[in-house]
C-alpha cells in the first residue's frame, strides 16, 4: 500500500483538517483500556460505573491520545512525526456516542533544522466537548 | 478547608520517589494490539517492511503510548515503596476529596521507542491549586510529571497528568 505524506510547503495557517467520526461501543472502550493496561473499573465495568454516578463506562485518557495520534498522523501520513499533544477533558466519551473530530492548522514555523505545524483539534460527543487541545508535528519538506 | 491545609499541600510539592522499572520491554504484539484498538493503520508500528526502509529503519511504538508501557502489573502486585504521589493523594483523600478525575493530559516525546528498549521513569507532583469550586463539587486540581528514559540513559519523553480531587455532593 501507497502512503501518501504532507509536506510542510503545503499546509497554510489557518487549514482545516478533514473532519473524522467515529462510532464508540462498549468494545472501543474495553479494548482502549486494555490497550493501555488500564484496569480502572470505569473503563470497563458498568455497574460499577453507575454506581459512582456515571451513565456508563467512558473512553480512558490513554485512548483518547490513542485517537489523537491516529486522528495526526492519519493526516500527515506516516512521516509526520509527533513532537507534543495536550488536552484537556471536558465531558466523558459514553458508548453509544458518535465522536466527530475536527482540527485545524494554527501555526506553521521553523525551529532549529526541524518543519513543524501546531494544531488545534476538537472531539465532540453529542452531550458537549469530549476534549479539545494541542499538537506539534514535525512534516517533511519537498526539498529533502 | 484552610489556607493551612493547602500550604501543607504545597509542601508536599516536588517529593521525587525512587526509579521505577516497566515491567516489560518495549514489544511488537502490545504495539498491535493498540493498533488494533485505536484503528491505527500507521505502517511505522506495524509493517514491518515498510519501517525498515523508513528513516528509523525499525518498527517504532506509537509515541502516545508511552504511559501504557510503566502500567502497574494487574497481578501480581508491584513491590515498592510507598511513593509520595500516593501520599499525596491520601491526604487529601482523609480531608474529604475522594473523588478523582483526569482533566489534563500532555505529552512529549523527545526520542522514538524501538521494540526491545526497556523504560524506567520517575514522577512526582509539580503542581496542586487552591481549592477551587467545580461542578462535582469542591476540589483541588493535581498535576503529576513522569519522566521516561530509555536503557542508554536517554530521556525518551515526558507526560503530565492532571487530575482533580473533589468532595462529592454540595
Amino acid at each position: 500500500m501507497a502512503w501518501k505524506s504532507l509536506y510542510w510547503e503545503d499546509v497554510e495557517e489557518g487549514q482545516e483538517l478533514p473532519t473524522v467520526t467515529r462510532d464508540i461501543t462498549c468494545t472501543t472502550v474495553i479494548a482502549g483500556a486494555i490497550a493501555s493496561r488500564d484496569f480502572t473499573p470505569v473503563h470497563h465495568d458498568r455497574d460499577f460505573a453507575q454506581k459512582v454516578g456515571l451513565k456508563d463506562i467512558f473512553l480512558n485518557n490513554a485512548t483518547i491520545c490513542g485517537f489523537v495520534g491516529k486522528y495526526l498522523t492519519d493526516w500527515t501520513g506516516p512521516e509526520g512525526e509527533l513532537k507534543e499533544i495536550s488536552f484537556r477533558i471536558q465531558t466523558p466519551c459514553f458508548p453509544g456516542d458518535t465522536m466527530t473530530m475536527t482540527g485545524k492548522v494554527v501555526k506553521k514555523y521553523t525551529e532549529e533544522d526541524q518543519h513543524l505545524v501546531d494544531v488545534e483539534y476538537e472531539f465532540a460527543v453529542p452531550q458537549g466537548r469530549n476534549c479539545g487541545g494541542t499538537g506539534t508535528i514535525a512534516l517533511p519538506t519537498r526539498g529533502h | 478547608m484552610g489556607l493551612e491545609f493547602y500550604e501543607e499541600l504545597k509542601a508536599m510539592v516536588g517529593e521525587e520517589g525512587s526509579r521505577l522499572v516497566a515491567v516489560d520491554e518495549v514489544y511488537k504484539p502490545m504495539i498491535r494490539h493498540w493498533c488494533e484498538a485505536m484503528q491505527d493503520g500507521n505502517p511505522l508500528y506495524t509493517d514491518e517492511e515498510y519501517a525498515r526502509k523508513s528513516k528509523y529503519g525499525d518498527i517504532i511504538a506509537p509515541p502516545t503510548m508511552l504511559l501504557t508501557w510503566t502500567m502497574p502489573p494487574l497481578w501480581p502486585p508491584r513491590e515498592q515503596p510507598p511513593h509520595p504521589f500516593e501520599q499525596f493523594l491520601e491526604k487529601l483523600d482523609k480531608a474529604g476529596f475522594y473523588g478523582i478525575l483526569i482533566t489534563n493530559v500532555a505529552q512529549k516525546y523527545h526520542r522514538p521507542l524501538f521494540p526491545g528498549d526497556h523504560i524506567t521513569f520517575t514522577y512526582k507532583v509539580t503542581d496542586v491549586s487552591p481549592e477551587k469550586k467545580t461542578s462535582l463539587g469542591n476540589g483541588h486540581f493535581v498535576t503529576t510529571t513522569f519522566i521516561f528514559t530509555n536503557q542508554k540513559g536517554e530521556t525518551v519523553g515526558t507526560q503530565s497528568l492532571t487530575v482533580l480531587k473533589y468532595r462529592l455532593g454540595p
